[in-house]
C-alpha cells in the first residue's frame, strides 16, 4: 500500500470513536519486561488513563516483534496498530482526545523540549544501566530478556540485543561514559524536572499533559524496580516534589480504577517503600 | 598428473570349473598368436589387473569397492559389461570429470595367456569449482554464486557453499556430504543455512537459520532417510498493514524436528505428462518450542494411460496435520496453502481458504486433485523438433483447504473437506523445460469460489517444478 493510501486509511480510522476493546501490548509482566520497557508502557497507560480512554493490557512474549516499530508498548485499536507514546498521542488527538489543547504555543514547545529531555536522558540512562553495566546485564537484563526462549536461542537473542544497544550508545557518544557519569546526568535531569515542577501539582499547573504521563512512567518505574544496586532510585528520592508527583498520579489515575487489570499491574510496583 | 594404481588378483582362482577349458585356450593361443583377439572374444578370460590412471588426491581404497566387480568377469562380454558398470559407478561418485575404459591383453612376466588388463583413465575434477547463475521466481530475481570442493579428503566427500543475492533477500548455505566407501547410496550430510523468504499472500517474512543432518540408506529397492533439523525461525510482517492475526505470529522460535521418509520410484518421465509412479510416505514429528507436536501424512499417486498420442494423467494429493497437541493453533508456516497456477488453477497463488484482512492464513488439511488430457499441438508445427516440447492440455482441478477441529474425529474431518469444494477447468499450452520445469499458459474458469478466495478468471501463467 502506498504512503498516501496508508495515510488515507489512518484518517478514516481516526474518525471512528475509541472502541471498548482497545488493547495495549507489552512483554510478560513478571518474568520478561525490562525497566525501560516497563517505563514506556506505564507512560502510555498513564496517558490513556488521563485521557479517560479504556485499554486492556495484554502481555505477550513476542510483543517487541509484533510492534510495527520494534518498540514496546503498542496499542491495537480497531484495526490500527500504533506504537510508542509520541505516535499514540498523535493518534488519540486525531480521534479528538488531547491533553495539551489548553496550552499556548510557547507551553507546547516547552512541553516538547522536556519530553525530549526525558527521552534523551532518563530513557538512555535506563538503557545504559540495563545493557552496558555488565553486572546488571548479566544478573538481571539478559536472563529476563531471554526468559521466554529455549536454549540456545535465549543467549543468541540476549547478546544480539545487547550488541544493538551498545552500538546505539556508541553512536550517541555514551559508550565511553562510566556509571557515575550516567548517574550524574540522570541526577541533573531530575533536578531540571524538579525545578520546572516546583510546587505545582502537574508540570502545567492543574491539568496533566503527556509530559506528566511520560515523567510518571519513568520515575515510578525507577523508584519501584529493584536492580543490582539502589543508586538509580536514590537519585530520584533526593527530589521530594517528584516523589509526591508520582504518588499523586498513582492515586488519581491508578488506585481509583482497581477493577481494571492495569491497577493490579501497578499495585505490585506500588509496594515500593518510597510511595507508601 | 597421476600415479598409476594397479590392483591385481593373482594367482587366479584355481578352483573354478572352467579350469580345464582355460588350459585349452592357452594352447590355442600358443598355436595361433595372431588371432589372439578373436579367440578371446569367444573364450573365457581372466582379468589380471585393473589400472586406474590419472589419480591425484583420490584415495585408492574408495575405488577398490567400485571396481571390484570387474575381477569377477569370466568372459570378454562380461568384462566389457562390468567395466561399463564400473565406469558408471565411478562417474556417479561425482569426483571425476571423465572416465575412459581401455581393455587390453596382459603383458609382463606373470601374464597369463588369457589374462586381461583393464585400465580406467580418469580425469579428476579440480579442487575448487565455482558456478554462478541467475534465478527468477517468487516476485524476486536473484543471483546465485556457488563454490564446490569435490572430493575434499579423497573419499568422495563434498563441501558446497551457495550464496544467493536477491533483489529482496539474501540467503546462503554450507553443506558437507560424505558417502560410505563402497556404498554411495548410504551417505551422510550436514547442512548449515540461512534462508529468507517473503510470502506476500500472507504478508509474512520469514528468516530461517538452521542446521540439519541427514542419513540416507537403501533397503532392498527402497530409499530411506532420517533427518534431524534444528531451526531458529524469525517471523516478521511485510508491511504495517499486515493483519493482526499475522502480526501475532511475529518473533523468534526454535524448532527441532525429526523426519523419516521413504520412497521408491519406478519408471521415468514420459514426454507428455508425468508417467512417474511415486509413492511417498513421510511422517514428521516436530516440536515447536515443546508446545506444538504434529505429524504430516502425504500420499501421492500419478497414473498415466496412453491412448494413441493422448496422455491422460490424474494426480491426487492429500495432506493433513494428523494431530496438534498444542494450546495455540499451529503457526502459519507449518500450515498448508492451496491455489495458484501450479495447484488449483484459476485461483491466485495460495489464495484459497481462511483469511484475515486479505492475508491468507492457510489450513490444517487440504486435498487436491487434477485430471489432464495432453495432446500434441494442433496442426503440429515444429514436429520432430522444437514443437515436441509443447503440448496442449485440458484440465480439471479440484481441491479444498480447511481447518480441522481435532475433537470431532475423522468422519467430521472428511465431511469438512468435502464441503465447499473449489474447482476449475480450462485449457492451455504446456512447455516442458529439460524434463524438470514446466511453463503453462492457461485459460481458466474457476468454479466454487468461496467468499475471501482470490480468483484469477481468464488467462493465467504458471511456472514451476511440481504441478498438479
Amino acid at each position: 500500500m502506498s504512503l498516501a493510501a496508508e495515510a488515507f486509511v489512518s484518517q478514516i480510522a481516526a474518525a471512528e470513536p475509541w472502541p471498548e476493546n482497545a488493547k495495549l501490548y507489552q512483554p510478560l509482566k513478571d518474568d520478561q519486561i525490562l525497566l525501560s520497557d516497563h517505563a514506556s508502557s506505564l507512560a502510555v497507560q498513564a496517558y490513556l488513563r488521563m485521557c479517560n480512554l479504556p485499554v486492556q493490557v495484554v502481555c505477550r512474549a513476542n510483543a517487541e516483534y509484533m510492534s510495527p516499530s520494534g518498540k514496546v508498548p503498542f496499542i491495537h485499536v480497531g484495526n490500527q496498530v500504533v506504537s510508542e507514546l509520541g505516535p499514540i498521542v498523535q493518534f488519540t488527538k486525531a480521534k479528538g482526545h488531547s491533553l495539551s489543547d489548553g496550552l499556548d504555543e510557547v507551553q507546547k514547545a516547552e512541553m516538547k523540549a522536556y519530553m525530549e529531555l526525558v527521552n534523551n536522558m532518563l530513557l538512555t540512562a535506563e538503557l545504559y544501566i540495563q545493557w552496558c553495566d555488565e553486572n546488571t546485564a548479566m544478573e538481571i537484563t539478559r536472563p529476563r530478556y531471554s526468559s521466554p526462549y529455549p536454549w540456545p536461542l535465549n543467549h543468541i537473542l540476549a547478546y544480539q540485543k545487547q550488541w544493538e544497544v551498545r552500538r546505539k550508545m556508541k553512536a550517541i557518544g555514551w559508550a565511553g561514559k562510566t556509571l557515575e557519569q550516567v548517574l550524574e546526568d540522570m541526577s541533573q535531569c531530575c533536578q531540571a524536572l524538579s525545578q520546572r515542577l516546583g510546587t505545582q501539582p502537574y508540570f502545567f499547573n492543574k491539568q496533566p499533559t503527556e509530559l506528566d504521563a511520560l515523567v510518571f512512567g519513568h520515575l515510578f518505574t525507577i523508584l519501584t524496580t529493584q536492580l543490582t544496586s539502589d543508586q538509580l532510585g536514590e537519585k530520584v528520592k533526593n527530589y521530594s516534589n517528584l516523589l509526591s508527583f508520582c504518588r499523586r498520579i498513582e492515586q488519581n489515575y491508578f488506585e481509583d480504577h482497581d477493577k481494571d487489570s492495569l491497577a493490579s499491574s501497578s499495585s505490585r510496583f506500588s509496594k515500593g517503600p518510597s510511595l507508601n | 598428473m597421476g600415479t598409476v594404481h594397479a590392483r591385481s588378483l593373482d594367482p587366479l582362482p584355481m578352483d573354478g570349473p572352467d579350469f580345464g577349458l582355460q588350459g585349452d585356450d592357452a594352447e590355442l593361443v600358443e598355436v595361433e598368436p595372431e588371432t589372439k583377439q578373436e579367440v578371446l572374444e569367444n573364450k573365457d578370460v581372466v582379468v589380471q589387473r585393473v589400472h586406474i590412471d590419472g589419480l591425484g588426491r583420490t584415495k585408492e581404497d574408495l575405488l577398490g569397492y567400485e571396481i571390484a566387480d570387474v575381477f569377477g568377469a569370466r568372459n570378454l562380454i562380461d568384462v566389457m559389461k562390468k567395466s561399463h558398470e564400473a565406469r558408471e559407478k565411478l562417474l556417479r561418485l561425482g569426483i571425476f570429470r571423465q572416465v575412459e575404459v581401455v581393455i587390453d591383453t596382459s603383458e609382463g612376466e606373470d601374464a597369463l595367456p588369457n589374462g586381461l588388463d583393464v585400465t580406467f583413465e580418469v580425469t579428476e575434477l579440480r579442487r575448487l569449482t565455482g558456478s554462478y547463475n541467475t534465478m527468477v521466481g517468487n516476485n524476486e530475481g536473484s543471483m546465485v554464486l556457488g563454490l564446490k570442493l569435490p572430493n575434499l579428503f579423497g573419499r568422495a566427500e563434498k563441501l558446497t557453499f551457495q550464496f544467493s543475492y536477491g533483489t529482496k533477500e539474501t540467503s546462503y548455505g554450507l553443506s558437507f556430504f560424505k558417502p560410505q566407501p563402497g556404498q554411495f547410496e548410504r551417505n551422510f550430510s550436514l547442512n548449515l543455512y540461512k534462508v529468507t523468504g517473503q510470502f506476500p499472500w500472507s504478508s509474512l517474512r520469514e528468516t530461517d537459520r538452521g542446521i540439519s543432518t541427514e542419513i540416507n540408506f537403501p533397503i532392498w529397492r527402497t530409499n530411506h532417510s532420517l533427518k534431524w533439523e534444528g531451526v531458529w525461525r524469525e517471523l516478521g510482517c511485510l508491511a504495517r498493514t499486515a493483519s493482526f492475526a499475522v502480526r501475532e505470529e511475529s518473533g523468534h522460535s526454535l524448532k527441532s524436528s525429526l523426519s523419516v521418509s521413504s520412497s521408491c520410484s519406478a519408471a521415468g518421465w514420459a514426454s507428455g505428462g508425468t508417467a512417474d509412479t511415486v509413492k511417498q510416505r513421510e511422517s514428521t514429528r516436530e516440536t515447536e518450542q515443546a508446545s506444538c507436536t504434529f505429524v504430516n501424512e502425504l500420499s501421492e499417486q500419478n497414473n498415466l494411460e496412453t491412448l494413441l498420442d493422448l496422455f491422460l494423467v490424474t494426480i491426487t494429493v492429500l495432506r493433513f496435520i494428523v494431530c496438534n497437541i498444542s494450546t495455540s493453533a499451529a503457526c502459519y508456516l507449518v500450515r498448508f496453502y492451496l491455489g495458484g497456477p501450479t495447484s488449483v488453477r484459476g485461483f491466485s497463488m495460495y489464495s484459497i481458504g481462511p483469511q484475515s484482512e486479505g492475508d491468507y492464513l492457510g489450513g490444517e488439511a487440504y486435498w487436491a486433485g487434477g485430471v489432464h488430457l495432453y495432446t500434441p499441438l494442433p496442426f503440429r508445427p515444429g514436429r520432430g523438433g522444437f514443437g515436441d516440447l509443447f503440448r496442449t492440455h485440458f484440465f480439471l482441478n479440484a481441491g479444498n483447504l480447511c481447518n480441522l477441529n481435532y475433537g470431532e474425529g475423522p468422519r467430521a474431518h472428511l465431511q469438512r473437506l468435502a464441503e465447499c469444494i473449489r474447482w476449475s477447468y480450462g485449457a492451455g499450452i504446456v512447455l516442458r523445460l529439460g524434463n524438470i520445469a514446466r511453463l503453462e499458459l492457461n485459460y481458466c474458469v474457476p468454479m466454487g469460489a468461496q467468499s475471501g478466495d482470490r480468483i484469477c478468471d481468464g488467462v493465467q501463467f504458471g511456472a514451476g517444478i511440481r504441478f498438479l
